[in-house]
């Protein structure tokens, strides 16, 4: 029987991974497998990149899951890199995707995700995945999806480049860390940031997200 | 004679003279064999009536075009891949370091690395509090982690991933060409 690729990366993986963890670790079954490379090759005739998917069962192993949690999480990755291709299209990189695939699990809508991409315009992609992972590290911070969707979208619009999103996370995890709420650490960066990259309007101000209901 | 014709059979031996003689290479076929190889090849011509010339053009044409089409798409997704695969042939150089002066043992796990603990172990700074390692990575975006003494910690100077595929979030890298 002639193996995929991936299912013989798959098999070093988990050869590897239970051979050299501290705690003792379950091999993933072999009727796990079958599932798992079912998946992985409904992904590659999707044209989606696969090695996400290799990395999220090696790193499920590291994190001793259950078969179940693993085949869990590479199927709902395999979805939301799917949405990401069908919100960025087909000249996205795997690096992109990636990224967005990890915005829409935080909680990002396919059509806010859609928006950033137009927002970003002419920009380097390497922009805009550097915008989508600032607003995941946002996210994770504590700042709710719609601020950090907000915020990141209005980057966009003004042209931000990758050192200037570094410089936010950078800049509201220092506020968070000196006990300022993330909400208005992201409010006065963003503030601060779209004032640098568009000097001359004075009325520069991020759009305020929609009240919580 | 030769030594090894005395064993052969005197009328064989005897009509070796004759045989070792080149024949004479008559000058009409020498003009013949030249004259095949200098005239052209006949050409088998093949004619169509016009209904079956037309049918044969489009079939053609729909040949062509379908042709052309799947070269394009083969080479945009060619040339995607072929980009891709040279941002993963180059490949630069990323330091990651932790601060953990009580660890005894560090290593870095992740998208990298397929997340074994051993392949990358971190070695403790002269400074004796640091833990460093420095790997050559290809263009792209990786989940990682460190794992110190065992457990997984999240890198302070990185940003977070949405990690809750199995309880514990990772840091997130991306590695950009110039």
């Amino acid at each position: 029987m002639r193996l995929a690729p991936w299912t013989v990366v798959l098999s070093a993986i988990l050869n590897g991974a239970v051979g050299a963890q501290a705690a003792p670790r379950e091999r993933i079954s072999p009727a796990t497998q079958v599932t798992l490379d079912r998946l992985i090759d409904s992904a590659r005739v999707a044209g989606l990149p696969t090695t996400p998917l290799v990395d999220k069962v090696a790193e499920g192993t590291l994190k001793g899951a259950d078969d179940e949690r693993i085949v869990r999480a590479v199927r709902t990755l395999v979805r939301e890199l799917g949405s990401a291709r069908a919100a960025l299209g087909p000249s996205a990189d795997a690096a992109v995707l990636g990224a967005a695939a990890s915005a829409l699990h935080a909680g990002v809508s396919e059509s806010d995700l859609q928006h950033m991409a137009r927002a970003g315009g002419d920009a380097p992609r390497a922009a805009l995945a550097s915008a989508l992972v600032t607003l995941v590290d946002l996210v994770a911070k504590q700042v709710t999806v719609a601020s950090a969707t907000h915020a990141i979208d209005d980057l966009l619009n003004h042209r931000a480049n990758e050192g200037q999103f570094a410089a936010l996370r950078a800049d509201v995890g220092r506020d968070i860390a000196a006990g300022r709420s993330p909400e208005q650490s992201l409010v006065s960066r963003t503030t601060a940031q779209l004032r640098a990259l568009d000097p001359a309007s004075l009325d520069v101000m991020p759009r305020r997200p929609p009240a919580d209901p | 004679m030769r030594d090894d014709e005395d064993r052969l059979p005197t009328p064989l031996a005897n009509a070796l003279p004759m045989l070792r003689e080149l024949p004479e290479l008559r000058a009409e076929w020498r003009a013949d064999v030249l004259r095949e190889a200098a005239s052209p090849v006949p050409v088998r011509r093949v004619s169509l009536s016009v209904p079956w010339a037309i049918a044969a053009g489009l079939v053609c044409a729909m040949a062509g075009g379908g042709a052309a089409l799947l070269a394009t798409r083969d080479r945009v997704s060619a040339t995607a891949m072929a980009s891709t695969q040279a941002a993963a042939s180059v490949t630069l150089p990323v330091r990651f370091a932790v601060v953990a002066p009580k660890a005894g043992q560090v290593s870095i796990v992740g998208d990298f690395n397929h997340w074994n603990p051993t392949t990358l172990p971190m070695r403790r700074s002269a400074d004796g509090r640091t833990w460093e390692v420095e790997v050559r990575l290809p263009v792209g975006r990786y989940s990682y982690a460190f794992l110190i003494d065992g457990s997984l910690a999240l890198d302070p100077t990185a940003p977070r991933g949405s990690g809750d595929d199995f309880g514990e979030p990772n840091s997130v890298l991306m590695v950009r060409g110039s």
